[in-house]
This record gives structure tokens, sequence and C-alpha cells, in this order.
């Protein structure tokens, strides 16, 4: 029952004449009570819809919506539709990564260029068993690329040094990434003021010492550090589609409105296990926002969570794509973009702020699909 | 289905009220019923916390003095008038041998000590940031009050928002000090 329902219920209950003997009082629930233990085995379906509606458009507006392409053994992605006025709608693929966008491009003089893409999906927990061994296998050259540096994420200079310093003694994979884990965490934080999911310029975050940072930042920082030790990691750009059902708010869509939900997340391929799940930033965030205080990473809520997301994640979440320095098909205007994780536009006046969706702009909702 | 602790907790939140109900209705046409619930339980362990200034306080153990442990949160809309009552019945106490002991659940000293100067509280407010006083004293809900006697025995516990300025309260505590 909802906090605002209950108190119209006692309202209802004063009433009835025992209001003057019901004490007033709020229901607490107790940190080492919380628990975090996402586990696989149930599959939710979902339905996410983006709908962007160029505002002011001049000249040919071009519009790129993310579409999942993640198929593996936590999603599935079960079909897309999308509709529109564009003069061509249709799907594109980055080259090199496999990211896909529904790419739409509007006549000039179309005063009000809209464009919506649904996407269904299936998603479930992750949770690694470490006491279980498996004979990992994947093709050694894709395994290659998932060590090799991009744009944001290099992998030599103060990168090398800094992983080389945290993984120094350390023999296994397990043991580096493990180091690395640990060192993201005591280093780093959340700073709920960085602008969308951050910027993953880690090599900048090095030289200042600045580790403040959303998931961009602070796993793009733990992704580097692993490749520069010469193990497989990769960032997972996504967006949470439904709140925690573990009762963290912090880790979970606040509303059906997921317009700013965006969330990345990491895997790392060790060589017992596979490719593992991985999310350091999200252990920062609930130390940063799941209460009014920071908590400390002695906390109990945060060490609820803290080894559940070394190997594991809530399937609560759609992953797009794991590409970086994106180059969008047929683009005019701006760069390369270091991630595909937000709704994109551009008109002849330039590229449009992707990290707002009120002046874009765009709106992003999700539903679980039920029966 | 599984129930999430968001649910366990509004369930448990609506099954006290509900159960407050049920023993409130039938009294209700007849007489208030007492707020005071005697206590049953052993004991529970003995907790020392840091006050504002960082000074091991203990929660209840006062020998001599009757001691109302108060637990609060700055958040809680309902401990704000309950803190003022208590400092009213403080002063109707004045000169006996009576102590509050409020104890914050888990927020910053910062928060509490800003809270704490707003209301002008004179009475010992202590910090428990690992929870230890509430997992001991079973607390769950805020805000909720016990009543230990001066030989360090809880004798009563109080559920939710109670004017501790009021006479009852007053009377209650006195029949202790004797």
């Amino acid at each position: 029952m909802h906090r605002r329902a209950f108190l119209k219920t006692s309202t209802a209950v004063s009433a009835l004449a025992v209001a003057a003997t019901l004490p007033r009082l709020v229901a607490i629930v107790r940190a080492d009570e919380k628990v975090f233990d996402p586990r696989p085995g149930t599959w939710r379906t979902f339905e996410i819809t983006t709908r962007a509606e160029v505002l002011q458009p001049t000249g040919v507006t071009r519009v790129w919506l993310p579409i999942p392409v993640v198929n593996s053994e936590y999603q599935r992605t079960l079909g897309d539709r999308w509709s529109g006025n564009a003069k061509i709608m249709r799907p594109m693929t980055d080259g090199k990564y496999g990211a896909s966008t529904l790419y739409a491009e509007f006549a000039e003089g179309e005063a009000a260029p809209v464009v919506e893409l649904t996407s269904r999906f299936r998603t479930q927990n992750r949770a690694i068993d470490w006491s279980k061994k498996v004979a990992a296998t994947a093709d050694p050259a894709e395994l290659r690329m998932w060590t090799q540096p991009t744009d944001l994420i290099p992998t030599d200079g103060i990168v090398k040094v800094t992983a080389d310093e945290i993984t120094q003694g350390k023999t296994t994979d397990v043991e580096k990434v493990t180091a690395i884990y640990d060192w993201i965490l005591a280093n780093t934080y959340r700073e709920p003021n960085v602008r969308g999911c951050g910027v993953g310029d880690i090599k900048t975050m090095l030289e200042t010492r600045n580790f403040g940072g959303k998931c961009g930042d602070i796993n793009a920082l733990f992704v580097g550090l692993v490749r520069a030790v010469g193990i497989p990691a990769r960032d997972i750009y996504g967006i949470r589609v439904a709140p925690s059902a573990f009762g963290y708010k912090a880790l979970g869509a606040g509303s059906a409105n997921v317009s700013k939900a965006q969330h990345c997340r990491a895997e790392v391929f060790l060589r017992d296990y596979g490719w593992v799940a991985m999310d350091p930033a999200d252990v920062g965030k609930v130390a940063r926002e799941e209460t009014s205080e920071w908590l400390k990473l002695d906390h109990p809520l945060v060490q609820a969570v803290r080894p559940k997301l070394f190997g594991g994640w809530e399937g609560n979440w759609l992953a797009f794509n794991t590409a970086h320095d994106v180059a969008l098909p047929n683009a005019t205007k701006g760069g390369k973009l270091g991630f595909l994780m937000y709704p994109q536009a551009e008109t002849a006046e330039g590229r449009r702020d992707s990290l707002d969706p009120d002046s874009f702009k765009y709106t992003i909702t999700a539903r679980e699909i039920t029966g | 289905m599984t129930l999430t602790t968001e649910h366990r907790r509004w369930t448990a939140f609506v099954a006290l009220v509900a159960v407050c109900a049920t023993f409130a209705l039938p009294r209700a046409a007849h007489t208030e019923p007492t707020r005071f619930l005697p206590w049953t339980d052993a004991p529970p362990p003995s907790v020392v916390l840091n006050d504002l200034a960082g000074r091991p306080t203990p929660v209840a153990e006062y020998r001599g003095r009757v001691v109302l442990v108060s637990f609060w949160a700055t958040w809680c809309e309902f401990c704000r008038e309950q803190m003022l009552a208590m400092k009213q019945l403080r002063q109707r106490l004045a000169g006996r041998p009576f102590e509050i002991v409020a104890v914050n659940f888990g927020e910053s000293p910062t928060r509490v000590r800003e809270y704490v100067k707003s209301l002008s509280v004179d009475f010992p407010v202590v910090l428990d940031p690992n929870q230890d006083a509430v997992k001991a004293w079973r607390v769950r809900v805020l805000p909720v009050s016990f009543v230990v006697d001066a030989d360090g025995r809880p004798r009563y516990s109080v559920l939710g928002e109670f004017d501790w300025a009021s006479d009852e309260a007053v009377k209650t505590i006195t029949e202790l000090l004797r």
C-alpha cells in the first residue's frame, strides 16, 4: 500500500472514533534487514517506448534512437516497431560493436518531427556461482577486442601504471579484478551533480585525481583498469526499467517515465567463469543516494550490495549495446559519441542536448508485460 | 509471490496499526486506554552510544534514576512534537531523579545537531549509526519510547507519538520515582 493511501485509510479509520487512540508513527526497516540477492531463473518481459519530438526544427532533422541488440544468458530481445512522420526510418548498425539505432530523417520543412520506437525484451537477474568453475570459451579475437583501448578508455600510461599498482602481487584474473573492484569503491564516489551518466574520460580522472562521477565514469574507469592488466572487460550501456525488487530506490527506476534512468554496467571475462556481471558504480550510488546521508562502505545498506554487484546484478534493466566511439550514421553535426545510451538528434543548428529530454524533446517509458 | 522489503515493511506497519485499533475500539467507548504497555520481555542488552559531543553515553543504565529512552529521527514528522513535549516533561519533573535519552535512528551528527539546536533540546541525544540500540530494543516504528525504572529494568513501552507533557505521563513516571 502506498504511504499516502495508507494515511488516507488512517483518516477514514479515525472517522470511526479510533483516531483518538491510534498512535501516530512511522514504520522503519533496519539496515541489517535489507537483502539484496538477485538470482537468475525468473524471466521478466518489458516494453520500452522512446518518443522523440524535435522541437523548433530547422533544415533537415535527424534522430537516432538506441535499439537494444544485446542477446545473452540474461537478456533476449523480442523485436522492435516504430512509427513517425520521417521521410526515412530504418535501423542502422555500427560496424565495430554492432550497436544499433533507429535512424529517422525528416524532410526540411517538417514542422513537427516525431518518431516513436518500441522495443520488447526479456531479462533476468544475474549471479555468478563462484564455487562452480566452468571451462569458459570465447573467440580469442573477440576477447582481444575487449582488452583494446577506446578514445576515452586508454590502457597505457597512467591507466596502466595505476592498474599495475593496484594488482601488484595478484596472480589470478579473479584476484586482479577483485583488487580493482575494491580500489574503485575505495577511491571513487557517486557525484550527483554530474550530468547524465558522466563522460567516461578515465585518463583525466586519474590525472586530476577527481574520482567523482556516475556510472559512465566509474564503470568506465573499472573497465579501463581491468583491460590495462590484460583481462577482457566491457561497459554495457542501457537503462533501468523497473524499481528494484529488493527495495533499493537507488537501484531501480522511480517511475514508468524512465527518460533519465539510463545506466551502464560492466562485465569482465574470467577464465574459469566466462563473462561475469560487475557494477561498482551502483555500490557507490547506494552509498551516496540510498538514504539522505552519505553512507560509508561499511554501512549495512552498502555491505548488502557490495558483494552481490561483484558477479551479479538485478534484471530490472535493459542493455542496449557495448559500443564505444560511436559515429552516428549520416550525421552531419557533432563528433563521435563516447558511448550510445541516449536518444540523439541534429538539426541545421547542430546536435541537440541528449541529456535534456525536455528541450530535445524525448520521453522514454517502460512497462512490464505480464500474462 | 515474493514480498519485497517495502511490502513487508508496509504490511507490518498496517498490521501494527490494525492491532492498535483492535485494542483501542472496544475501550474507546468507555475510557481512554493507557498508552503505557507493560514490558514483559527480558531486559535488552546494555548499549553505550556517543552523544553529540562524542562522549560515551549509556542508553538506559542510570541506576537511581528513572529514564525515558526515546527513539526518533529528524525525518519522522511525529517525533518533532514529541520532542517538545519531552522538554516540558523534563521541566515538570525538574529536581527529581529522572532523565531522558533520545536515540537518533542512524543519521549524521551534523543533521542531528542542527535539528536538536533548532528545538533547543536540553536532554541527552545519542547517535546510533550502526543501529545497535535499535536492534537491542527491537525498534520497529518511530517514535517509540521506553520507561526504565531506577533499578534499570524496562517497565513500559509507548508506541508512536505521545504527549509526554500530559498528566498521564507525569503520573506514570512519578509512580516509578517513589
